[in-house]
């Protein structure tokens, strides 16, 4: 049984008409009857207001993602299946981790049951007290109000304590009226309990203070609590942290090192060579992408600026450069081709498909008709993105290819000019190989002229390259004829 | 560039190649080779073309220092990541060991593609920057390059360059002697560098001598070392030149 999140008052009469499938009215009527009734239902309210959590915003979020962070959430999530924090941390994390999923149910419902109690009592009480008043009987309320008013206090302070060791994050300023709350209901209720007493007396004001200030113990114990336990959190993930940066550093210097030297031994395009490249990139990405992610988790509460940096690698999928490692991995996979991938500049966050896909066909013409090294440069400005393929191959003009040939016509110059940007073809550096240009300017058609002009600034240093682009055309054909 | 000797037959290769001659007649260029794994120091040592001789190697940051003062090589090929010493690596051999040996220039190797490794060395007084991947043909001419004086920036570092310098968002100096951005012109030649033009492209390109290429490279060069431009620090440790 859940509040929900649309509530009139306290969404406890929305929460229980959805539990017992009454209609909402009937329930609301109800309630404000039994209020009528000697207050029976503002206090059943209460209880009912207190005792059940909130709908989860968005339920199912949290597992998913201490599914998919094994390794890092689980100081967030999954940390208070531990019971003792004060233990051995390594113990914390293993077992936080592999409780992590589910276990903030589980664990609701483990910790739960005492406010439940505690507030229970305090609501028998005080109803049995008011039953047996009416019936005539000689109820000492001198003892049984102040009684009621603790256990409520001590109620709302373990339901505080339960709420921390679950890891749920309630806003401050609820925090702080509970919290104040409780620390009232508590010395009300021990000042009244002696107060009210019969027997007054030089000891009545020791004991009084004393029991307050065990009181007052018992109501910011939380507290305490969440502090020694932020404490340890923040240390575990430093030694975590740590741990990973000598991991990584030894893998950094050792296997990368091994995997650089087979790729230098073996020769540039032989398997073994390719193998321990494609090795070497995912043992980068996971290490580069690895390490960013833990930091930015870690300094999360301090240091905003973090995320600003580290959103491409883990967030964004169709991250520009990150879709280019990705076309690269698989490339290399299939054709003898080095890519030395290059990007400059932030990315943008949204990437039109037809870029990444122009881009793929650009970079699969290199490997199947040059080989060897293919580099590939990102370029990303306020105006839009340039993207240039260049290989040391055989080279080609588009003039000589078959008109049956979709290629790079359809593939890239087509996809491209349907997307607002445009892609050129030419030769390469020094009238060898290839070099194709992808440009998109940043908003479509409309600011398309001017990304051109820097597009080709880009390439050529202006206008009279564009001469040179032509006569080294002239040239190679010459070549490519002799061949 | 790793196709450069694959291509023995275009104008690039054989031209690149009656430069190296007369160098390679006069004197062989000495070099020593500091790395922690001794693999790879025998590897590259064997990859090396006939016109280098290794003088010695070292493993660690405190024989790199002594070994380059005895020794005197003209260049070191020098591990960024290396044991010893107060824990400095690669950059700090280049500081307690130019005091002792002038005429001594740095070449960075490394494995490493992080830019606040990179941007160390080179800070340190290293002369340029290739990765380990690189064919022994293409360590021995970058070593040759840098013993003449110039500098080598790889594709990666020509990138980082351009965007730690803001020459991607349009930033650009205005006097030859503004530390903190690049020229126009230089920002063209890091950009056709970055797109993978040997110096020679870069030249062809831009219709420029291939001196004057060098001479820009070895102006950003200068800058990347003297700048107090903050993202060159700050943007390194935040991104990997991956």
């Amino acid at each position: 049984m859940t509040r929900p999140r649309q509530r009139l008052v306290a969404g406890v009469c929305a929460g229980f008409a959805e539990h017992t499938r009454l209609p909402v009215t009937a329930v609301r009527v109800g309630t404000v009857l039994l209020s009528m009734a000697g207050g029976a239902g503002a206090l059943l309210y209460a209880w009912l207001w207190v005792t059940i959590p909130d709908t989860p915003p968005r339920s199912g979020a949290l597992p998913k993602a201490s599914l998919a962070r094994p390794a890092a959430a689980p100081g967030r999530v999954g940390g208070l299946s531990v019971p003792d924090r004060g233990g051995p941390l390594v113990d914390g994390q293993v077992s936080g981790g592999a409780a992590s999923v589910g276990s903030a149910d589980a664990t609701a419902a483990r910790a739960a049951p005492v406010t439940e109690i505690l507030l229970g009592l305090a609501l028998l009480a005080a109803g049995s007290a008011l039953a047996a008043s009416r019936l005539g009987l000689n109820v000492p309320l001198a003892v049984v109000i102040p009684g009621i008013v603790v256990l409520a206090g001590v109620a709302l302070a373990w339901r505080q304590f339960a709420d921390i060791r679950v890891g749920a994050r309630s806003d401050s300023s609820a925090l702080l009226v509970r919290a104040l709350g409780a620390l009232l209901l508590v010395a009300v209720g021990i000042l009244l309990f002696f107060v009210t007493g019969d027997q007054q007396g030089g000891w009545t004001v020791v004991v009084a203070s004393v029991s307050v200030l065990l009181g007052v113990i018992v109501v910011i114990a939380p507290w305490l609590v969440r502090l020694s336990r932020d404490l340890a959190d923040e240390r575990s993930e430093r030694i975590r942290e740590s741990e990973r940066a000598e991991i990584a550093a030894h893998l950094h210097d050792s296997v990368l090192q091994t995997l650089a030297l087979i790729q230098q031994k073996a020769g540039p395009h032989s398997d073994a060579a390719r193998l321990a490249r494609a090795q070497e990139r995912e043992l980068r990405e996971w290490l580069f992408t690895g390490v960013h992610g833990a930091g930015a988790r870690g300094a999360r509460p301090a240091d905003p600026a973090d995320t600003s940096g580290t959103f491409a690698p883990a967030e964004a999928p169709i991250d520009l450069p990150a879709a280019l490692r990705r076309i690269v991995g698989e490339i290399e996979a299939d054709f003898p081709v080095q890519f030395e991938v290059v990007t400059v500049g932030t990315a943008p966050a949204v990437v039109p498909d037809a870029l990444i896909a122009a881009a793929r066909e650009a970079m699969l013409n290199a490997a199947w008709h040059a080989g060897g090294t293919v580099s590939v440069y990102l370029e990303t400005s306020k105006v839009g993105s340039t993207l240039s393929v260049t290989d040391r191959g055989p080279g080609f003009r588009l003039a000589d290819i078959p008109s049956d040939r979709h290629g790079v016509r359809e593939s890239i110059i087509g996809r491209m000019n349907r997307i607002g940007g445009s892609a050129a073809v030419r030769p390469g550096p020094g009238g060898s190989g290839t070099e194709i240009l992808l440009s998109l300017p940043l908003g479509g058609t409309a600011t398309s002229a001017p990304l051109i002009g820097v597009g080709a600034a880009t390439a050529n240093a202006g206008a009279p390259s564009a001469a040179t682009a032509g006569a080294g055309t002239g040239a190679e054909d010459q070549g490519h004829d002799e061949q | 560039m790793t196709s450069n000797e694959a291509r023995s037959g275009d104008p690039v290769a054989e031209a690149s190649a009656t430069l190296d001659g007369p160098g390679a007649d006069v004197a062989l260029l000495s070099v020593v080779i500091v790395d922690d794994h001794s693999i790879f120091r025998s590897g590259l040592r064997a990859e090396l073309d006939a016109g280098i001789r290794v003088l010695g190697e070292a493993a660690t940051v405190d024989e790199a220092v002594t070994i380059v003062a005895r020794l005197q090589p003209r260049v070191v090929l020098l591990d960024v990541h290396l044991p010893g010493g107060r824990g400095g690596g690669g950059g700090e051999v280049i500081l307690d060991a130019a005091p002792s040996a002038p005429h001594t220039l740095f070449l960075a190797l490394s494995v490493s593609d992080a830019a606040d490794d990179v941007v160390r060395v080179i800070r340190a007084g290293a002369r340029g920057y290739i990765t380990k991947s690189a064919s022994g043909a293409e360590v021995s001419e970058a070593a040759r390059r840098v013993a003449s004086g110039d500098a080598v920036f790889s594709p990666k570092l020509a990138g980082f360059v351009l965007d730690a310098f803001g020459a991607v968002a349009g930033e650009m100096a205005e006097t030859m002697e503004e530390l903190d951005r690049l020229s126009g012109r230089e920002q063209e030649v890091m950009r056709l560098i970055a797109r993978g033009y040997t110096y020679r492209e870069v030249a062809g390109t831009l219709f420029i001598s291939p001196k004057t290429v060098e001479t820009h490279v070895s102006a950003v060069l200068r800058k990347l070392q003297l700048s107090s431009r903050y993202e060159l620090t700050a943007w390194a440790l935040e991104r990997k030149l991956l």
